[in-house]
């Protein structure tokens, strides 16, 4: 469209909807730099410190604010999450490969396998504290707590899985089968890496999602805090900087993870060129 | 490697014993996911249904089936009023989520003929979703504060005098935050959907003399629309379900179906959340059939 003006228009538009979606962020990253323990969470900036950093790791003098119990939920959330990543990712490569072939009823298996990731985490929350109660089990965040991370996160590995098995040619297997090569053999040369990128996306969705994931887990999990139960746990209460600098540093390690993926992403990439022209050649 | 296995067979095997077998593979495939969910998804949901009409006592409940914790819910001047506050919550984060997200969808579906710049574009809208979503909800208390970002911008550029206070802990600032949350959702979708818009029509469209905002009304709007539907159903999912935002951001003023859920089980009233739980589902269930209904998106897609 060649309407110059309203190019213009809009383009200024978006980056101001930039701004929008990214200055909050920016306003918490530059107030974590507030001195302490005396400045409070807004503007101006005292003194630029790192005392909230320090604080956070437990390096400050006690003061009368008392430090993010994050040390115990950190160890929590990477665990639950890292389970959550490897359950989930099986799931959904498995679920997605029954899904090459038609079968009936394949629809109502589709729809419950998505519900899972539309159902508001409260209420699945709430149903499963419930079944607990009932059943007299413990809520446990590596129990209850685990089993809804599942739910929420298999289906977005099913789906990216699905996507990825459809732009996949059997061909290509089945030609390596018909040259003798061992089945497992060609599931290690030409199936995992065909399939690789997309286990990568699935394992980045479900690790991210658990790791932040609090609505499930508020009800499901019991007594042990996780992360984002530590940081939901500010909210009622006066909110400090050491919270913002909390923010900082895990935003950094979620742009840590996703450059990670980044770089294997890549790789892979890469590596599936170099076979194109190895073939070509 | 089972699958590498199988298909193997099934190829060296007659086709009489590959259709017998198939089935078999698909079910063993299948049944690890399907039983999870209906362990851990059905199975939750049915027993707050179910919960939700049993005898609630001061500290507990016990499994004799009544109507009482309905009768309550709608005869509860709070319980109906937060059934109101989520159904308004949500209609005017739609049509803002909408509103927003709009222009810009357009900018980069449809304006950025560059595939680079509009993946950038795209890219920096979607990166936030990856950091923590109660981060993102706190950031916006020192954002919208007295003494916040905002007031203190607005106080030197001379636009007011006297800091704004109804920016933070009022239904203002909730909308506002859920804006920013979720308006991410409603982009991808449009975009996505006017990237796919054949530029000759357009430009066929120009050729017969219509202007810019009859091409909007007649063309990029109806094309959209699938976009729009899928972005206002993750929407409204997601704001129906929300209760972190109003905690956060309302200081207890605002109060959803999603809080008054989470109070309840906090005071062990669990007949009471499950009824606020049922519904909740009723709402999304049919909000959802109702977007659903606006257009066919089997067809569309």
């Amino acid at each position: 469209m060649n309407a110059t003006g309203i190019k213009f228009g809009l383009g200024l538009y978006t980056a101001l909807f930039i701004v929008f979606l990214y200055g909050p962020l920016a306003v918490l990253a530059i107030l974590s730099f507030q001195t302490g323990p005396e400045g409070g969470p807004q503007f101006p900036i005292i003194e630029w410190s790192t005392y909230w950093y320090k604080h956070l790791f437990g390096l400050t003098p006690p003061s009368r604010i008392a430090p993010l119990p994050i040390e115990q939920a950190l160890v929590r959330s990477l665990t639950l999450a890292v389970m959550t990543m490897i359950v989930s990712t099986v799931l959904g490569v498995t679920a997605a490969q029954a899904f090459r072939k038609k079968f009936r009823g394949s629809g109502v298996v589709f729809y419950l396998i998505v519900l899972g990731m539309m159902v508001p985490g409260v209420l699945v929350g709430l149903g499963m504290a419930l079944v607990a109660n009932t059943l007299g089990i413990d809520r446990h965040w590596w129990g209850t707590a685990f089993v809804l991370h599942v739910v929420y996160t298999f289906p977005f590995a099913f789906l990216v899985m699905l996507a990825i098995f459809n732009r996949f040619d059997p061909s290509v297997e089945e030609a390596a089968w018909s040259l003798g090569v061992t089945p497992g053999r060609t599931f290690r040369k030409i199936t995992f890496p065909l399939i690789f990128p997309g286990v990568l996306s699935a394992m980045l969705f479900a690790f991210t999602l658990s790791y932040d994931e609090f609505s499930r887990t508020l009800f499901a999990s019991g007594r042990d805090l996780t992360l984002p139960l530590a940081i939901y746990g500010t909210f009622s209460v006066e909110v400090h900087p050491n919270v913002f600098a909390f923010g900082v540093l895990t935003t950094l390690f979620s742009f840590a993870l996703l450059g990670t993926y980044a770089v294997l992403m890549g790789l892979s990439v890469r590596r599936a060129k170099r076979f194109a022209i190895q073939e070509e050649a | 490697m089972t699958m590498a296995a199988t298909s193997h067979d099934t190829a060296a095997e007659t086709a009489e014993t590959s259709t017998r077998k198939q089935p078999d593979r698909t079910f063993w495939l299948l049944a690890p996911g399907v039983i999870w969910m209906l362990l851990f998804l059905v199975a939750p949901i049915l027993m707050m249904v179910y919960v939700s009409f049993w005898t609630q006592t001061t500290f507990k409940i016990e499994p004799t089936l009544t109507l009482k914790s309905w009768v309550t819910f709608f005869s509860s001047d709070t319980y109906l009023g937060a059934l109101w506050t989520t159904i308004r919550i949500w209609l005017v984060v739609l049509a803002s989520t909408l509103l927003v997200g709009y222009p810009a969808a357009l900018f980069v579906g449809l304006f950025v003929r560059n595939k680079t710049l509009s993946t950038v574009l795209l890219v920096l809208c979607v990166i936030p979703f990856w950091t923590s979503f109660l981060i993102r909800v706190l950031a916006w208390r020192p954002m919208l504060g007295k003494e916040g970002a905002i007031n203190m911008i607005l106080m030197s550029l001379g636009v007011i005098d006297q800091p704004i206070e109804v920016l933070l802990f009022s239904e203002l600032s909730v909308i506002i935050g859920m804006t920013q949350i979720y308006c991410v959702f409603m982009v991808g979708p449009i975009a996505f959907m006017l990237g796919r818009i054949d530029p000759a029509v357009i430009e066929a469209a120009q050729d017969l003399g219509a202007g810019f905002w009859r091409i909007l009304r007649t063309i990029i709007l109806p094309l959209s629309m699938p976009g729009v539907v899928v972005g206002a159903i993750f929407v409204s999912v997601m704001v129906l379900g929300e209760f972190a935002t109003s905690a956060a951001l309302s200081g207890r003023k605002v109060n959803l179906l999603g809080n008054i859920i989470v109070t309840q089980v906090g005071s062990l009233k669990w007949a009471f959340a499950a009824v606020a739980g049922v519904v909740l589902t009723i709402l999304m269930g049919a909000v959802v059939a109702a977007l659903l209904r606006v257009v066919d998106l089997r067809k569309e897609l």
